[in-house]
């Protein structure tokens, strides 16, 4: 047990939380004003289509004003996330907007599978100390005495892993090892690009050239199931977890290439950055900016 | 935050991710999902119903978003409501389609919009250019 709370609690710079706190929370900023528009047009839609998944079992449909008064107000509180400024406070009440309005967006018959990991990191980072250096907070006051940074970041690592892990399993659970003879996903991207080319969607690049090779699905397959069941390797981090993550990103390529399906959050590597050594980027412009100074 | 909150959030957030676990993977939910996408079996073939735009050289599949939403699968659905209610919303939905590609340039050669409910062996439909069998479920011109 102690051995497993030291490799826990291993001391980690406190900079790359707040690097990860910075990058991540931005990409969750962005990301939410940019689907503004998107998050209250769901929120207008006739509620005989609502159909709660966690959270909105509870809340049932909600007036499309009183969404866009979470929207605004997770927008603001993500504002204070990224500068670190209340951290305390705000960071927990982005969290909670962020996972609220996301939920709301995917209560209405079609669950979506590309804001998980988003709003898990950004619920780890809020009740992390993660606002202890490079944030407004740590201009007034000094940070109180904890548990270090290393575990949240391997927090951060574990929730990736953890969504990647199900993923895997999922496909067992549901259709077996049979999954991998590549049928099933050949059958999958088939009906995928064909619904894609009857509504007048672009179809993916390199759809049509795989489906002439069943055999490629087989190799793909077998792949996809590696990336997924092993993900638990991230948490040894160090250069395992770093040819993972680029491998993941490279599956994700795929995924767009044969389905033009976009995961945007690991398309753009931002949820593989808490298994790269991330502050060392800012720390070195920082660096360098001084030099040019003099 | 010292070790022992730090360790009960750890083991919670971790927990609360894995539960998933002990339901069944066909039962989806938002944030915590078993991630079921891309493990169900599927049959090679399709049937649904879309809206085509007529043109003096042939048929031209229309977009998402002059059906009614950005989203394929809401687009999806807009149609195939339509069609299991027919009469006045599907003619509705027909001449809403018909009204927007008017006002649309590159398919300014459609002349008229068919809703069809079709039956396509996606590898056939997609490798080989073979259609399957379509049936016309309603069809208005494109007044310019």
């Amino acid at each position: 047990m102690k051995r497993i709370a030291d490799w826990w609690f291993a001391p980690a710079p406190a900079e790359r939380l707040a690097a990860l706190r910075v990058v991540i929370g931005l990409y969750a900023l962005v990301y939410l004003w940019r689907r503004f528009g998107e998050f209250l047009n769901v929120a207008n839609l006739p509620v005989s289509q609502f159909q709660g998944v966690g959270l909105t079992k509870w809340s049932g449909p909600l007036p499309a004003s009183a969404i866009a008064v979470m929207l605004v107000v997770t927008i603001i509180a993500l504002i204070a996330f990224v500068a670190g400024a209340l951290y305390r406070y705000a960071a927990p009440i982005a969290a909670l907007g962020l996972l609220f309005v996301t939920t709301y967006r995917n209560s209405w018959g079609m669950v979506f599978h590309t804001e998980n990991l988003l709003v898990l990191h950004i619920v780890a980072l809020a009740f992390a100390p993660a606002a202890d250096v490079w944030s407004i907070d740590a201009r007034y006051r000094a940070p109180r005495p904890h548990a270090g940074y290393g575990w949240a970041i391997k927090l951060v690592v574990a929730l990736t892993a953890a969504t990647y892990m199900l993923a895997g399993i999922a496909k067992l659970r549901i259709a077996g090892f049979g999954w991998v003879d590549g049928a099933l996903l050949r059958n999958q991207i088939a009906i995928d690009n064909l619904r894609k080319v009857l509504l007048g969607d672009s179809k993916a690049v390199l759809a049509t050239p795989f489906l002439e090779h069943p055999s490629f699905f087989t190799a793909f397959c077998a792949l996809t199931l590696m990336l997924e069941l092993g993900a638990g390797i991230t948490l040894v981090g160090g250069w395992p977890a770093r040819i993972w993550a680029l491998a993941v990103w490279g599956f994700h390529l795929g995924v767009v290439l044969l389905m033009n399906i976009w995961f945007i959050y690991p398309l753009s590597f931002v949820a593989f950055l808490p298994v790269f050594p991330v502050e060392k980027v800012i720390l070195r412009a920082q660096e360098w900016r001084r030099r040019r100074r003099g | 935050m010292n070790r022992v909150p730090a360790a009960v959030l750890s083991i919670l957030l971790i927990g609360a991710t894995l539960s998933p676990l002990v339901r069944n993977p066909n039962d989806d939910s938002y944030p915590l999902s078993t991630y079921p996408m891309f493990s169900w079996r599927r049959p090679t073939q399709l049937s649904m119903s879309y809206p085509i735009g007529d043109t003096p050289t042939g048929r031209r599949y229309l977009t998402p978003r002059i059906i009614g939403s950005g989203e394929v699968l809401q687009a999806r659905a807009i149609v195939e409501r339509a069609v299991s209610r027919g009469g006045t919303e599907l003619r509705t939905l027909c001449e809403r389609i018909a009204a927007t590609v008017a006002t649309v340039p590159r398919f300014s050669d459609v002349t008229q919009i068919r809703i069809m409910s079709g039956t396509h062996e996606s590898i056939d439909f997609l490798v080989r250019d073979k259609l399957g069998p379509e049936t016309e479920r309603f069809h208005c011109p494109v007044k310019r």
